[in-house]
């Protein structure tokens, strides 16, 4: 039903298939005169579909696209335990809370490469290659590290209600790939990641 | 260019469909109670009297609130406004241009189409009231501004109120879509 128009950019119109037999027919479900033309009415039907959809981007907030059954970890909680945890579910970062359950840091890959020598570009193939030139298991060093040690903090955290819109440009702005999300007191109730951000564009396009 | 120009004559879109038989019937019978109301109490009351109640604008009027309901043509507010406005309107043209008539048939239609769109209250059949006001002879003429109230104001109000009558009866009408 719907299609852009060119590739690129935000700019880009969308085309709807609508075709004036279509209009025809729904005219002549509507008891009575109907005082305009097929085209006319196919023009205000594509430019208020151009209005709702910008108003669905300004409006959809954090609340509705995020992950509310998030993975937390304490400070203390030991790195192996960190590690295990974001293996286990599949994730790239966690979100480090004190005993109040408010937000204190985020643990991410990237914290783990840059703790681990990896210096130069914080990625997956640079600490192979250093693994690979160093005897012994380049995490060593951060054996008997926790949480609390490695987490970048404070962290970037959004609240429920930020539309979306601003969130993208904080993940761009900041080069982050999730952000807690805290109520008023920074307890944590949620996470929200690109992931969650590309779903909710998707979600959108189907309207 | 010139060619462009020529290109926007040619249409671009299809004719909407045809009412159905229902629609017709009450389109026809709105039309025929509410003008027989104004054209009864035209000639039983005020045939051997200087008033009017009919004129020829409620024809087109009848078309609208009975042939059209959904228009915005057809609402309560560009019936009512748009007939006062324009009598108003094609009375002061004759006043201040009578020895110029054409003038005075012209500008009256003309602002009366420019203020009817500015007060949003455009009723097609306030052309005609305008122009009424300057060619419909000596009897219209001495009504002087008499002639908005009646027959205008008074005649388009008996036809609004058979259109809320008449109109609703039916299953299939709604009307109207809007008062202000």
């Amino acid at each position: 039903m719907v299609s852009k128009e060119g590739s690129t950019g935000s700019g880009s119109r969308v085309k709807i298939d609508l075709k004036e037999e279509d209009i025809v027919a729904a005219m002549q479900e509507i008891p009575g005169y109907l005082d305009i033309t097929p085209r006319d009415f196919k023009e205000i039907y594509t430019l208020a579909f151009q209005h709702a959809l910008e108003r669905l981007k300004r409006e959809v907030t954090v609340a509705e696209i995020m992950t509310r059954e998030v993975a937390a970890v304490k400070p203390d909680t030991p790195l192996a335990d960190v590690a295990g945890a974001m293996g286990r579910r599949g994730v790239s970062g966690v979100p480090v809370v004190d005993d109040g359950n408010r937000v204190v840091g985020v643990v991410s890959e990237k914290d783990f490469l840059r703790r681990m020598g990896v210096v130069d570009s914080q990625n997956f193939m640079t600490l192979v290659a250093s693994c690979l030139r160093s005897k012994g298991c380049v995490a060593l060093p951060i054996k008997k590290q926790t949480a609390g040690e490695l987490m970048s903090s404070p962290a970037v955290t959004v609240r429920p209600e930020t539309r979306v819109r601003d969130l993208a440009e904080l993940f761009a702005a900041r080069h982050i790939n999730r952000a807690p999300v805290t109520d008023a007191e920074g307890r944590l109730v949620g996470i929200v990641s690109r992931g969650d951000l590309v779903k909710a564009t998707l979600a959108e396009c189907r309207v | 260019m010139k060619w462009t120009y020529l290109s926007k004559m040619t249409g671009l879109t299809q004719s909407p469909p045809r009412v159905s038989g229902t629609e017709v019937f009450w389109s026809w019978l709105g039309s025929f109670l509410g003008i027989a109301v104004v054209a009864w109490l035209n000639d039983g009351f005020l045939e051997k009297t200087d008033l009017v109640l009919i004129i020829g604008s409620f024809g087109a009027s009848a078309v609208l609130i009975y042939g059209a309901i959904k228009s915005p043509l057809a609402q309560p507010r560009h019936l009512i406004g748009g007939h006062i406005i324009s009598a108003i309107i094609g009375v002061t043209a004759w006043k201040l241009l009578f020895f110029q008539p054409w003038l005075a048939a012209a500008l009256a239609v003309s602002v009366a189409i420019a203020v009817m769109h500015l007060t949003k209250t455009l009723h097609p059949p306030g052309g005609a009231t305008a122009l009424i006001a300057v060619i419909g002879g000596p009897k219209i003429h001495h009504l002087g501004y008499l002639y908005v109230l009646m027959p205008v104001a008074a005649g388009a109000f008996i036809m609004l109120v058979v259109a809320l009558a008449v109109n609703n009866l039916a299953p299939s009408r709604r009307y109207p879509e809007y008062w202000i």
